[in-house]
């Protein structure tokens, strides 16, 4: 993508000119194509719909997706894919048209790279706004574009006007002349250079929901005592369950409830850790609540793996044997509908609103549980708690690892599976305790080895499960042919398996090297002569 | 990224609109897009106004002295980029001559931006020299534009014993032969057409239209493909890429 500047200019009437030339508003920044000599290549009014998936990866990348319509013209409806006015993908689209999952994206390649970016993530409207764009490009002497010019005079749908957004694009090649226009425009007065975007000038002035990000983000103080880092930790994952719970509850996409079922994984794994630092009763009943919790998205979370996988295994079979596996589609489908219908039921219930309110009491340290006392280790340095939890975690899974040959059964790799992300959310939660540097090279590795080993056991489970299936299909009447490929779908799982297995000595080689083990020793030497 | 080369052995039979209208074509569709003008005349180069200069000349290009990438220039059209022509060129069979592993020199040089482009179009001059071997190496496809004439259809005829001849240069290339410049009100044209049609039904059943539009371009220095979008020509290369890419 060409690189992009870009600059937040107020709706004053003077900008630019240093002086009130014109009763239009906009006719200081609208004459700066003049002024720069530009040639003006078209001005449009559009009404703007922008869409973003709810982490803001369209926004991460700088680029905006609309669906736009001339206010002149609304049957000339389009989405469009941008990037600094660099259309990364267009298309035609009729008045019905909602982009959601990816499936509803059009054709071609650059939809497809947007179906890429967004993988399972919904794309859900943003921000709307009308916008006057002027289009205008620098020419060289022989009228060639040297840089593009888009001015952006947005306003919001009830009127109020937003500021001028003025971006400017380079062409590959010609990055003088987007130096030189850059010079210019940044010496204009009431220009200022912005990150920001039309959706963010409207979200910011709208207020727009905020993007919900995957990561899980935690500040956390290498100085302090334990207790206190626990309950940091508890707290960022606690807003994770929260800002994905509705979504969950609403099934607006996959990625919902696996972040919310992440978190409450965590939550497991970090009360687990918290023997010594947390008081033991609160830490049995907290556990086996969010056991309980995590127990009930388990068969949602397999019915949209399932479906997740679909495609991938529609793609290894011939022509025949995936148009004959259309039943299968359906009936995960209707699956994956009845498992979220018992699980939103589940969490609308009695019991998820009481777990959830003990929680909350707890962590604002208020309510029975946060009355009973604390762990033994509750004030000690919590960066040398975590690291000797880090290194028996780091010494089992190395151990487990190393005992793991070409005849071991597959359990023992499944429980390799639970050591490897024992540790992986050891270092994650815990994360900010430690050098950035070692904790990526002790990461890395690791969750490359989660991969291999992920791979192994979905593909497992998922042939399990497909073979169930194709028993009720096979009860319920289903054509020979979609059983048969049923069969293929089940030996495909079977290869991928295979070579996740083979795949495993090198994954755990590349995890146990001596670079890695002195990455690790680096993050837990701070134990040694510790309390 | 596949790469995709205009080639004929004979001039003036349309492979540089073609190699321009494709590349267009597929850009707007959001492909990304690399053209690169092979031919020392610069006619590609010069429809997208782009200088004919590559700072070293292809000596430069060719020994890896000079990036790629820095040679490149943006067009004017989203996701179409251009790789220009240079007067240098018209000594490329000297320099791939002098070269280590002369007919693999084209895809190397292409190595380093396969990730940049989903489609590189080459747009070679006319003959048959080490630098279409190159070229032969280098394509995934050749796109030969064949004008409905005797002589047009005879180089044809060159290139397929060519390609019978040299089955270690061309490996698994695709030839895909199609009807350029086809006048159908000219009765030579249409039996020539049928004729060769019949002899040789691998031939992709779009044609490129003789048309005024076409000739247009060098005025306005435009692909007709943007220029007039909806005319016959400019539906023509829009179905004859459609055709293309089934062949893919």
């Amino acid at each position: 993508m060409s690189e992009v500047h870009r600059f937040v200019a107020d709706r004053s009437p003077d900008v630019g000119t240093g002086e009130n030339t014109d009763a239009d508003t906009d006719a200081g920044t609208l004459s700066l194509v003049t002024r720069l000599g530009l040639r003006e290549v078209e001005v449009t009014d559009l009404d703007r719909r922008f869409f973003d998936t709810p982490d803001g990866r369209l926004h991460g990348m700088g680029t905006t997706l609309e669906v736009r319509t001339p206010v002149e013209y609304p049957m000339m409806r389009s989405l469009v894919w941008l990037h600094g006015g660099q259309v990364l993908a267009s298309a035609r689209v009729d008045a019905a048209f909602e982009p959601g999952l990816a499936d509803t994206l059009p054709p071609g390649a650059g939809f497809d790279r947007l179906r890429d970016t967004i993988e399972m993530r919904r794309l859900l409207p943003v921000a709307m706004v009308r916008s006057r764009l002027a289009l205008a490009a620098a020419l060289d002497t022989e009228e060639k574009t040297t840089a593009r010019v888009v001015i952006d005079l947005p306003a919001l749908r009830d009127g109020r006007p937003l500021p001028a957004l003025i971006e400017i694009r380079a062409i590959r090649g010609y990055e003088d002349a987007t130096a030189r226009l850059v010079r210019r425009i940044a010496g204009t007065a009431g220009v200022d250079p912005t990150d920001l975007t039309t959706p963010d000038l409207a979200r910011a002035a709208g207020g727009g929901r905020p993007f919900v990000p995957s990561r899980l983000t935690v500040q956390l103080d290498r100085g302090a005592d334990a207790a206190t880092v626990w309950t940091e930790v508890f707290r960022a994952l606690h807003e994770s369950m929260l800002v994905n719970f509705t979504g969950t509850l609403d099934d607006v996409d996959s990625e919902y409830l696996h972040d919310f079922r992440v978190a409450v994984r965590r939550t497991r794994s970090v009360l687990a850790e918290g023997g010594g630092v947390l008081d033991g009763r609160a830490r049995d009943h907290f556990r086996a609540g969010f056991k309980w919790l995590g127990d009930i998205t388990t068969p949602t979370r397999d019915a949209d793996v399932h479906l997740l996988d679909y495609p991938k295994m529609l793609a290894a079979l011939s022509e025949d044997a995936a148009t004959a596996l259309a039943p299968l589609g359906e009936f995960l489908i209707a699956h994956q509908r009845t498992c979220q219908q018992q699980l939103a039921r589940e969490l609308r219930g009695p019991r998820r609103a009481q777990l959830a309110a003990e929680w909350a009491e707890y962590l604002e340290g208020s309510g029975p549980w946060a009355e009973r006392p604390a762990g033994p280790d509750a004030g000690r340095s919590a960066r040398r708690v975590v690291a000797a939890r880090v290194e028996k975690a780091h010494r089992r899974l190395r151990r487990d690892g190393r005992a793991i040959g070409a005849t071991s059964p597959p359990v023992a790799l499944h429980d390799l599976r639970k050591d490897a992300k024992r540790l992986r959310y050891l270092l994650e939660c815990f994360g900010p305790l430690f050098p950035a540097e070692d904790l990526a090279t002790a990461v890395r590795p690791l969750k490359a080895l989660q991969e291999v080993l992920g791979e192994f056991q979905d593909t497992e489970v998922q042939a399990g499960a497909l073979a169930r299936f194709g028993r009720r299909l096979d009860e319920e009447g289903a054509d020979t042919d979609t059983i048969l490929a049923m069969g293929g779908a089940i030996e495909q799982l079977s290869v991928r398996s295979s070579r996740a297995r083979r795949a495993y000595a090198d994954r755990f080689a590349e995890f146990d090297t001596g670079a890695v083990r002195r990455a690790y020793e680096r993050l837990t030497t701070t134990r040694k002569g510790g309390r | 990224m596949k790469i995709l080369a205009t080639y004929n052995i004979k001039g003036g039979v349309g492979k540089t609109a073609t190699a321009v209208n494709l590349a267009h074509v597929a850009a707007r569709r959001g492909e990304r897009v690399l053209l690169w003008d092979l031919d020392p005349q610069g006619a590609a180069t010069f429809y997208f106004r782009v200088k004919p200069k590559v700072k070293g000349g292809g000596e430069a290009l060719l020994s890896g002295r000079r990036e790629v990438s820095d040679a490149i220039r943006g067009s004017d059209y989203d996701n179409l980029d251009i790789l220009p022509a240079d007067f240098s060129y018209r000594h490329l069979d000297l320099m791939l001559d002098e070269a280590k592993k002369p007919l693999a020199r084209l895809r190397r040089v292409l190595r380093s931006v396969s990730e940049d482009y989903d489609y590189v179009f080459l747009d070679c001059a006319p003959s048959i020299s080490l630098t279409s071997e190159s070229v032969f190496r280098a394509a995934d496809a050749l796109l030969v534009p064949v004008i409905p004439t005797t002589l047009s259809i005879r180089t044809f005829d060159q290139l397929d014993r060519f390609v019978d001849d040299n089955p270690d240069i061309v490996r698994k290339l695709k030839i895909l032969g199609f009807f350029s410049m086809a006048d159908t009100r000219k009765r030579l044209h249409r039996e020539l057409a049928d004729e060769l049609r019949a002899q040789r039904p691998e031939l992709l059943t779009t044609q490129i239209p003789m048309d005024t539009d076409i000739e247009r371009m060098g005025v306005h220095r435009q692909p007709v493909t943007a220029l007039f979008p909806r005319s016959r020509p400019s539906r023509a290369y829009e179905a004859l890429w459609d055709e293309i890419l089934a062949h893919l």
